[in-house]
């Protein structure tokens, strides 16, 4: 059985090879470190309002040093029209007047209370630090995790069922039929090699992003996620495969997928909207148990109690899709 | 009869098609849906605070700022800090001052904030009626949103090339193309027959789009951009049909058109162009439609009448496009 075994694993491993699996996997790795690296970290900098005062009498002497002093009441509106949510105060007439370009109601009442305070800045007091984490390891972490996750749910998936619709359109899954082999080695087989790549690219994804120390510490929690997940996203592939009749459908099914499974997770699980019903949703659940491996949060047991059977119950579909597959050969 | 309705059986029983009857009709319900999240909360400021710490006064000063939510325990209340999705600021009081909390983590926009928060607050008293200038916004955000609704109908009214397209290319591949060739039915028929598939499903799937997410005024002017698109759409999913070898350069061609007729009046509408260019886009049907939309949701009935008829003449000029060709090729055949 080990030989089968053996024999079917290597069959698969050469099928990735042919399929240029592997080189899109490596094609994607260095896509998302370079996104992560020169694109991410960039583009996730809010630097506090940047407060404009025009003050021809030189009247607020005790200004902070955020302040940035224009020459015009001209300079004062182009430097409010490049930096919208920035905020100017006009001192010219003796008394400030607030300019400044409206967002939300609140947080306008905050801009203009802020700026007020920068004219007569007190010593603040310093807020308690609990968290472990620099604002860069945080961005680090949240959008390895998004890319793992978006990888192996769409990505990856994608790859392993183009592999396997190709197979099957070769007729090769029902050569299985008249094959002297156990019939879910089969099975076993494609779910290993693929796994074996998910976790190979998890683990460099972590490391390439997070760097040594930091990604090396998550690392196990992850992979124990990411084994899961990519479990579920083969055993999907695979019955997608076998009950769908040709890739064509499947990409309809799949823009499916990866649309209205994707879009609600990603919103609930990384800013504040928050949905009701997204407890309901299972990819939510996988979503935020990869999260928390990254977070160093611990895994709820109920959802890794839930994982656990959701993929026993996918294999059991699997199986008898395949034997119905296999049984069109009689 | 009987040949459209065959048609419309084939059709009918396409996943491919089906699928794509059904995608404009469901982002139009998940835009509905989206459009009842506020995403302006995103960039507010959020605190949380402890139960029975902070006087009621106190709280009201920070609502004034941002959600203020309460939690009961101190764990629950430092898990809400630490949660990486968020960026609540803790707020306890300290004194007659307050004392706030962050993990660190947080964009420098809101340690800041924390960071002068307890200042606001020893100076709410003294916080004198500074006069406060509101300049009109350049509104970018919510006409990205505007533009959203018009996207998704453009999508819906043009998909219908698909249906066609597919039923042809479909039938190229299974040989039932060589059988119509010798069986007793004109072009004009094939065309005709061609162009109801076509025409009826894209335009079923933009009226049932429009009706979720398209606000229910000038229904009739509505539907005749829906109807004048959709003849369109049908007749461009003819030519797709003919020009494509099979399926995958079938999809392909309709992905191109698909991405050419959201682009246009996409970019058109962001960039502003105006002059010769803009006359020069309207020979793209997705612009004189796209425009229609907007100048309906406007309340523009006039500019709206004038792009129906851009429409209207679209379809005359690709009608007589088609119908030149297909003499030309027939012309062939028999030479």
């Amino acid at each position: 059985m080990g030989n089968d075994f053996g024999a079917l694993f290597r069959k698969d491993c050469r099928m990735l090879v042919t399929g240029k699996f592997f080189w899109m996997a490596l094609g994607f790795l260095l896509l998302y470190t370079a996104y992560v690296n020169l694109g991410y970290l960039r583009f996730m900098e809010m630097p506090p309002y940047h407060v404009y005062l025009y003050d021809p009498g030189g009247t607020q002497t005790q200004a902070s040093e955020l302040v940035q002093l224009v020459p015009s009441l001209e300079a004062l509106d182009a430097a409010l029209l490049e930096d919208t949510n920035g905020v100017g105060l006009d001192a010219s007439t003796g008394a400030v007047q607030v300019v400044l370009y409206p967002g939300a109601e609140r947080i306008d009442r905050h801009r203009v209370d802020y700026a007020l305070s920068l004219l007569e800045p007190q010593d603040s007091r310093p807020p308690q630090v609990i968290g472990s984490n620099t604002p860069e390891q945080k961005a680090r972490k949240e959008i390895t995790c998004e890319l793992l996750f978006f990888e192996l749910a769409a990505v990856g998936f994608l790859g392993i069922a183009a592999v396997l619709f190709k197979e099957k359109g070769m007729g090769v899954i029902r050569v299985h039929a008249v094959l002297p082999l156990r019939k879910s080695l089969f099975l076993l087989s494609k779910l290993a090699v693929f796994l074996l790549c998910d976790l190979g690219f998890a683990v460099l994804l972590t490391l390439m992003n997070l760097g040594i120390p930091d990604g090396g510490a998550v690392l196990p929690a992850v992979l124990v996620q990411t084994a899961m997940l990519s479990l579920m996203m083969a055993l999907v592939g695979l019955l997608c495969a076998l009950v769908l009749k040709d890739f064509r459908q499947f990409t309809l099914a799949y823009l499916v997928i990866a649309i209205f499974a994707a879009t609600p997770v990603f919103l609930s699980a990384n800013t504040s909207v928050k949905f009701d019903w997204i407890g309901y949703h299972p990819f939510y659940h996988i979503y935020m148990g990869l999260k928390n491996a990254y977070f160093g949060g611990r895994a709820s047991p109920a959802d890794t109690i839930g994982a656990v059977v959701a993929i026993m119950l996918l294999f059991l579909l699997v199986e008898l899709a395949f034997r119905r597959e296999m049984g069109k050969e009689g | 009869m009987n040949g459209i309705r065959y048609q419309l059986k084939s059709v009918w029983k396409d996943k491919f098609c089906l699928m794509t009857f059904l995608l404009p009709i469901l982002v139009a319900v998940a835009l509905q849906c989206m459009g009842s999240i506020d995403l302006s909360s995103l960039g507010e400021l959020h605190f949380g605070v402890l139960q029975d710490d902070l006087s009621p006064q106190a709280v009201a000063w920070l609502e004034r700022y941002g959600p203020v939510t309460v939690y009961e325990t101190d764990e629950a209340w430092a898990g809400a800090i630490h949660e990486p999705s968020t960026n609540v600021i803790g707020v306890k009081g300290d004194g007659a001052g307050l004392q706030t909390t962050i993990s660190g983590d947080e964009l420098e926009i809101f340690q800041q904030a924390a960071a002068t928060l307890p200042n606001l607050y020893e100076q709410r008293a003294a916080a004198q009626q500074v006069p406060v200038l509101m300049r009109e916004r350049p509104d970018l955000l919510e006409s990205l949103q505007g533009i959203f609704v018009p996207a998704v109908l453009i999508v819906a009214m043009f998909l219908g090339c698909t249906f066609n397209a597919m039923n042809i290319i479909a039938e190229k591949e299974d040989g039932v193309a060589f059988v119509n060739q010798v069986l007793p039915m004109s072009t004009g028929q094939y065309v005709a027959q061609k162009v109801t598939v076509g025409f009826l499903f894209g335009s079923l799937s933009a009226v049932v789009t429009a009706a979720i997410c398209f606000p229910w005024r000038n229904i009739w002017l509505m539907l005749a951009l829906i109807l004048l698109a959709s003849f369109v759409a049908a007749l461009l999913g003819l030519f797709i049909g003919k020009g494509a070898a099979d399926m995958m350069v079938g999809v392909v061609y309709v992905k191109l058109v698909m991405l050419l007729f959201l682009a246009v009046p996409l970019v058109c509408a962001l960039a502003g162009v105006d002059g010769p260019m803009a006359v020069l886009c309207n020979l793209v049907p997705s612009q004189p439609a796209f425009a229609g939309i907007v100048a309906l949701s406007a309340g523009d009935t006039g500019a709206a009448l004038q792009d129906i008829g851009i429409l209207a003449l679209h379809g005359v000029g690709w009608f007589a496009l088609y119908a030149l060709l297909a003499t030309r090729w027939k012309g062939k055949a028999k030479g």
